[in-house]
């Protein structure tokens, strides 16, 4: 019970991060409903190893990209899904509101990228350090670097086109 | 504009969006247990029914392995028995291996990894199995025709004439499709390998 409580706490406290990932990493709505919930069913199910292990933001991001990158691909959409129509809707309409244009556009050139580039450009937009990348990620701090270089480069060129 | 004006706004967009809390309680725990189901549905219903069959047609061999009665029976039906007992096996366990990918506590570097290599071996059984099926589908033939209707069809020009080449053909129109999907299928698993290099 008491994990069950701590558990809503951090979904709560962190429901924003993971509509961010799922707007980067889904196609569609119906995708991005599905892969919510995916999220949430994976970080409950590695709550235990979380907790005291690591800090918060690294485990959540792990889990949330690791989940988006691979479940896409490899599960078929079935099964009863809650429903989250005006969870997402109302958070869609909210960022509507709050997004600037410039954003938007920025949005959609992150949805050009490949699946590596979407997470890496993610956690760097999120404030997080080329290290705290790297301990998400795996890759090191140099190959952080290298690769921030190269998306920051493409997305140049996308946002020019 | 510059990326680091743009990480400046997204972060500012972040603080608005996630002040809005709308997940309730019932909500999370809903979602939680309605995919621990969905799972458990996901994995066990369309395996299991298709391992069934083919484990329950393997005992039928088994069973009636003494009206085989010639060499060549003999051969196609322990082909077959092997066929439909190994494949099932191989092809059942390389799915669960890429569906039990743990991606707890694990770099997305290595998750990545592990799942283009589970997906390659899964493609691998799964090619495997395509090119055996040519064989099996010659040998269940006879095997049917002796179990079902006591016929050596092996001794009709039947199998040679009709069944076998419509099967064959059958087989190649799907091979052409089976082959595309297998290339595309490891390709994106090797690319992503790439990507991590």
């Amino acid at each position: 019970m008491q994990k069950q409580k701590e558990f809503i706490k951090v979904i709560k406290e962190n429901e924003g991060i993971i509509f961010k990932i799922t707007l980067v990493y889904s196609s569609n709505e119906e995708d991005q409903k599905d892969l919510y919930q995916e999220i949430v069913y994976q970080l409950w199910k590695s709550f235990d190893s979380f907790r005291g292990n690591s800090k918060i933001s690294t485990w959540l991001y792990r889990i949330a990209l690791n989940t988006s990158i691979t479940y896409l691909k490899k599960e078929k959409r079935n099964g009863n899904r809650v429903s989250l129509n005006s969870v997402l809707s109302n958070k869609i309409d909210q960022l509507d509101t709050i997004m600037e244009e410039r954003i938007k556009v920025l949005y959609a050139q992150i949805k050009k990228l490949n699946t590596i580039e979407k997470g890496v450009i993610l956690l760097y937009l999120e404030g997080k350090n080329y290290q705290e990348i790297g301990v998400i990620t795996g890759f090191t701090v140099s190959n952080v670097g290298t690769r921030l270089n190269r998306i920051k480069q493409k997305l140049k060129e996308q946002i020019i086109k | 504009m510059e990326l680091e004006e743009m990480r400046n706004e997204w972060q500012e967009m972040s603080k608005k969006m996630e002040r809005q809390q709308l997940l309730t309680d019932k909500l999370i725990i809903e979602m939680t247990q309605e995919k621990y189901k969905n799972k458990l549905k996901s994995i066990s219903i369309p395996e299991t029914v298709g391992t069934v069959i083919c484990f329950l047609s393997a005992f039928y061999i088994l069973v009636h392995f003494n009206k085989l009665d010639t060499w060549y029976l003999v051969v196609c039906g322990v082909f077959s028995m092997l066929y439909l007992i190994i494949l099932p096996v191989k092809s059942m366990r390389s799915v669960k291996k890429m569906q039990r990918i743990n991606i707890s506590n694990k770099s997305i570097a290595q998750n990545l990894i592990d799942f283009a290599r589970s997906k390659k071996q899964f493609w691998l059984v799964q090619r495997v199995g395509f090119y055996l099926s040519f064989i099996f589908i010659i040998t269940i033939l006879p095997i049917s025709g002796k179990l079902l209707s006591n016929k050596d069809l092996f001794l009709e020009n039947k199998l040679w004439y009709f069944y076998v080449p419509v099967l064959i053909v059958f087989m190649l129109v799907f091979s052409k499709w089976g082959l595309k999907h297998y290339k595309k299928a490891t390709q994106s698993a090797e690319n992503l390998l790439k990507e991590l290099e």
